[in-house]
């Protein structure tokens, strides 16, 4: 028997695994979406696109559309700017305590969205640690809203997906090089124009790669919204868990569902083809 | 006061020394090789020239002004380095214009000189190509003309020619010898390769864990090498144990030398191979001559040279006899002769 | 021959004596699905462990389904299948499984406690299953640091409340609830329109700290978060007893509505017989006293003799009944979207971002 045709036999557990968790309940979620549903909220089966049709004609979808495609740029662009130096400075520390240092960086991974959440409400909630120590200063009188807001979800939903950017970073800088830096600087440029020129243009990729991933996360983080938000954000994936958790309506969620994961497909095509006209 | 000047340099990392107290003066135009194992500092030292890294003590001056703490983007040194560093995402015109655009040059001018500076390397007519579409002797010119389209104060080369293969290592030799003389250009030249130090420079400084143990001119280094480490390390040679007999002399194989012993201790014999000559067993040995006897183990084509192994009373020595004299059959006795100037003496080192 | 055995005993005990036999026959397990936290272990201690020293034979596993929404949802799921036999859960959405026909129509004769229940209990579920509990929205405030406390629904514009105030806007049922008052408050009828209470509501807007407490209103309060919240009469006067007064509950003279639990036999029930004695012993006069005794839901069962004491902290107590806006929950689960949108547009949006 060659290695070729045990291979396939090699990747049957996953396979299936693959077909019970994933392919079959997104069938279902297919199935569910040609549903209708009744006035008081019961589903009728049906082969119908009145849902679909109904969704997409919203001018809510189209809000919601927005808030996700906003709140997951800004999340990301804020994460990005502080995963950055971060993995720069993991990807090239000599430091023994390299590997600890990457699992600090990457330890709100380990801990639950919920309880992360927690923290953020006594860091930023009105008697919590930003505005006790800014009215202990005496720079507000009142307390600033921080929480319970987008300003509150744009920063938990920033620290939520920045350790899985820093992992994309590092695992994005292949072509940077402390040589080519030291060879800038060589031929005259200042820290900060090496750093334009050859430091940041070769973790582009990197960048787009981790930008990518954490824009796709942003637009399916719930728990961040839902719990920072105050009631008052609304995004694709609140509405989605909204719809089949209080309002009992699953096609609405189905419909929304289909229409979030076909967005988040073609972005992610989008930025691979970015990422890949990058490394070039 | 040279053109460049070390003194007392000295670059610590934890608990080891990097480079110790080197002082080195180098002449405008002059090419020096700090040639040295590896891990003898010779790159550090480079590396601290180029501004790269910081001395912990001791000074450079450069034409006169102290460059010590000057960062590294205002020494305007030509830096090659081992891997060449060429800037992946940019192409062949930009890697080498890239200096001249950090100089804020005109653009006309800038291309002026990059299309003369690839001229210079042989390589006009890749302006457009990627770093990673050029052959690893292509990329080597680049990362040259990079280096040199600045018109740099002093020349650094990083073991340059170490990733090349031996054929384009020789070539690139004198190319890069040519460039230098032709341009004049101050040049610091770090090897471990010893053919590629002699052939290339008008000075040697040999260095050995972070200190210079000798400076001079190729033929200083391998005529009058200073110490045991740089006899060793530049060019072969024959080791022999030699004896100290009473007064002040020493034998070998049991051969009286005529030198005196420098010092009490033990001492060795150094002799070039191909300083060494062949002749009948019982033919009389000229003035000034070493002359021992032994008896041919066998010889060994090399393709330039034949090497003999003479086995004699103390041990064996090897002899390089000229590629098409025809060597002597094993087990013939032979006299192994040269001249008593070629014989080094030092002492013998704790192993 | 086991199984001849029981059946001949079973007979036998049939003629001798009903009622004990009936419960004594009865074996096997059943599970119930209904809310978690104070609410499973209260009605666990109150019905759950009295139904079992009634009917040792039948065990009942007490599974927390989430919210009702999600109970409804699971017992969907399982519809080909189902492992559940009996869930409690909020009325509007035990509606939509009944018209899913998720759950049994029930009958007198197989549940003759339905006889013994108020008729709005009976009219929640129509000839499905019944109302459990009543509980009713009530404001939650914080004893110790609001001064002085809240005594009307009106309060909640005080000037003095500004950032203060917690509360649940739709789709959540509290909500909802609170629209249906607020508009009655402002002398209008939810069913015709709920122009005055929007109005009304997105003047309180920036009020408001969050219009999604999390987890509740009451943690909220008892955290220092804020210093008013929606919330529901059981939890508060539990939360309150817990907290030795820090919350209290406010039943609004402008009027509250009934938050309805109904007890739901689930469709294709494994073990039906069990199932129905279950719903049987939750409806009836025992159980009914015990779980509102403990956590002052009122009871449904008209018949149960309740401490006055406990009676008077729930909607049950007759002052408080005379406060109760009857809002028919079918009707408002029609306007639920079209409130919903005009919450998000209107009240939330003028909250500030």
């Amino acid at each position: 028997m060659t290695a070729g045709s045990r291979l396939p036999w090699l990747v049957v557990p996953a396979a299936l695994l693959l077909l019970a968790v994933y392919v079959w309940p997104t069938l279902g979620l297919f199935r569910t979406a040609f549903n209708e549903v009744g006035p008081t909220g019961a589903m009728i089966e049906a082969w119908s696109l009145k849902t679909t049709g109904e969704v997409l004609a919203d001018s809510f979808t189209i809000e919601l559309t927005l808030n996700s495609l906003w709140l997951s740029l800004s999340a990301t662009l804020i994460a990005l700017c502080m995963a950055y130096p971060v993995s720069l400075f993991l990807f090239r520390t000599q430091s023994r305590f390299r590997g600890l240092l990457a699992v600090i960086a990457i330890m709100p991974m380990l801990v639950s969205g919920v309880v992360r959440v927690f923290g953020w409400l006594a860091i930023l909630g009105d008697r919590g640690l930003v505005n006790s120590l800014a009215q202990w200063l005496g720079l507000i009188s009142t307390p600033m809203r921080l929480v319970f807001n987008w300003t509150g979800v744009t920063i938990g939903l920033a620290e939520s997906i920045m350790p899985y950017m820093i992992l994309a970073l590092l695992a994005g800088f292949g072509r940077l090089d402390r040589t080519l830096e030291e060879a800038a600087r060589s031929l005259g440029c200042t820290p900060l124009r090496t750093f334009l020129r050859v430091t940041l243009p070769l973790s582009l990729p990197a960048l787009a790669l981790a930008a990518g991933l954490g824009f796709v996360l942003s637009m399916s983080a719930y728990i961040t919204p839902k719990l920072l938000g105050g009631g008052r954000v609304f995004v694709l994936a609140t509405e989605i868990f909204e719809q089949a958790t209080t309002n009992t309506n699953w096609p609405v969620a189905a419909v929304l569902a289909i229409y979030t994961l076909v967005l988040l497909l073609a972005l992610l095509m989008f930025s691979n083809v970015a990422a890949r006209r990058l490394q070039r | 006061m040279s053109y460049l000047e070390l003194a007392g340099l000295q670059k610590r990392y934890r608990d080891s020394v990097a480079v110790d107290d080197v002082a080195l003066s180098v002449e405008k135009g002059e090419a020096v090789a700090l040639l040295g194992p590896s891990g003898c500092g010779k790159t550090t030292t480079l590396r601290m020239l180029a501004g790269l890294i910081d001395p912990d003590a001791g000074s450079i001056r450069l034409d006169g002004a102290e460059i010590t703490r000057q960062p590294a983007h205002k020494r305007n040194m030509g830096y090659v380095f081992q891997s060449y560093a060429l800037f992946p995402h940019l192409s062949v015109a930009r890697n080498v214009g890239f200096g001249l655009e950090e100089r804020r040059v005109p653009r006309p001018e800038t291309a002026r000189r990059v299309e003369e500076a690839l001229g210079m390397v042989r390589l006009s007519g890749l302006e457009g190509r990627r770093p990673r579409e050029l052959s690893g002797g292509q990329q080597q010119r680049v990362a040259l003309a990079r280096a040199l389209v600045i018109r740099p104060s002093v020349l650094l080369l990083d073991e340059s020619l170490s990733n090349l293969d031996a054929k384009l290592r020789d070539a690139m030799r004198h190319e890069i010898r040519d460039i230098q003389r032709s341009l004049g250009i101050t040049t610091l030249f770090v090897t471990h390769d010893q053919v590629e130090a002699l052939t290339m420079c008008d000075r040697i400084a040999v260095m050995k864990r972070g200190r210079i143990e000798q400076i001079g001119t190729p033929e200083d280094i391998y005529e009058r090498p200073a110490t045991r480490f740089v006899a060793d390390f530049v060019g072969r040679a024959n080791v022999l144990p030699a004896m100290r007999n009473g007064a002040g002399a020493i034998s070998v194989w049991g051969v009286t030398l005529p030198a005196t012993a420098p010092a009490d201790g033990e001492v060795d014999v150094f002799v070039r191979p191909q300083r060494i000559r062949l002749a009948a067993s019982g033919e009389p040995s000229g003035e000034g001559m070493v002359q021992l006897t032994g008896r041919v183990l066998r010889s060994v084509f090399v393709g330039d040279h034949v090497e003999v192994i003479v086995e004699g009373a103390g041990g064996q020595l090897s002899v390089e006899m000229q590629s098409g004299t025809k060597p002597p059959a094993a087990g013939t006795e032979v006299a192994v002769l040269w001249q008593a100037g070629d014989t080094l003496l030092f002492p013998r080192e704790a192993t | 021959m086991p199984t001849r055995r029981l059946v001949l005993q079973t007979g036998l005990a049939t003629i001798a004596a009903p009622a004990l036999v009936r419960a004594q026959g009865l074996s096997g397990s059943i599970t119930l699905m209904s809310y978690s936290g104070i609410f499973q272990d209260n009605y666990v201690k109150a019905v759950v462990e009295r139904f079992q020293q009634a009917f040792p034979g039948v065990k009942v596993n007490y599974v927390p389904g989430g919210t009702s929404a999600q109970m409804v949802g699971s017992v969907r799921a399982q519809k080909a299948d189902p492992q559940v036999d009996v869930a409690i859960m909020d009325v509007t959405t035990s509606s939509i499984g009944n018209i899913e026909g998720l759950f049994e129509k029930l009958t007198p004769a197989e549940v003759p406690s339905l006889n013994e229940l108020h008729p709005e209990a009976r009219a929640a579920g129509g000839d499905y299953g019944p109302a459990v509990t009543f509980d009713h929205l009530v404001l939650v405030y914080d004893t110790q640091n609001l001064k002085p406390p809240i005594e009307k629904l009106a309060d909640l514009w005080r000037p003095d409340l500004k950032g203060q105030v917690a509360l649940a806007a739709p789709p959540n049922i509290q909500g909802l609830a609170l629209t249906a008052m607020v508009e009655k408050m402002e002398g209008g009828d939810y069913r015709k329109s709920i122009d005055a209470a929007i109005k009304k509501l997105r003047a309180l807007a920036p009020s408001v700290n969050t219009f999604e407490p999390n987890p509740d209103g009451y943690s909220l309060i008892l955290n220092g978060v804020v210093k008013v919240a929606t919330g529901w009469n059981a939890r508060a006067q539990l939360y309150g007893d817990q907290t030795g007064g820090k919350i209290a509950a406010l039943l609004p003279p402008e009027g509250s509505v009934f938050q309805i639990n109904t007890i739901n036999l689930t469709a294709g029930s494994k073990n039906r017989a069990a199932a129905i004695a279950f719903v049987n012993f939750a409806l009836a006069q025992a159980a009914q006293k015990a779980f509102t005794e403990r956590m002052f839901y009122a009871p449904t069962n008209a018949k149960a003799a309740i401490d006055a004491k406990a009676l008077a902290r729930t909607a049950a107590a007759p002052e408080s009944r005379g406060r109760m806006i009857g809002v028919d929950w079918n009707e408002v689960l029609k306007m639920r979207d079209q409130w919903n949108n005009r919450w998000r547009r209107e009240v939330i949006a003028a909250a500030g971002r």
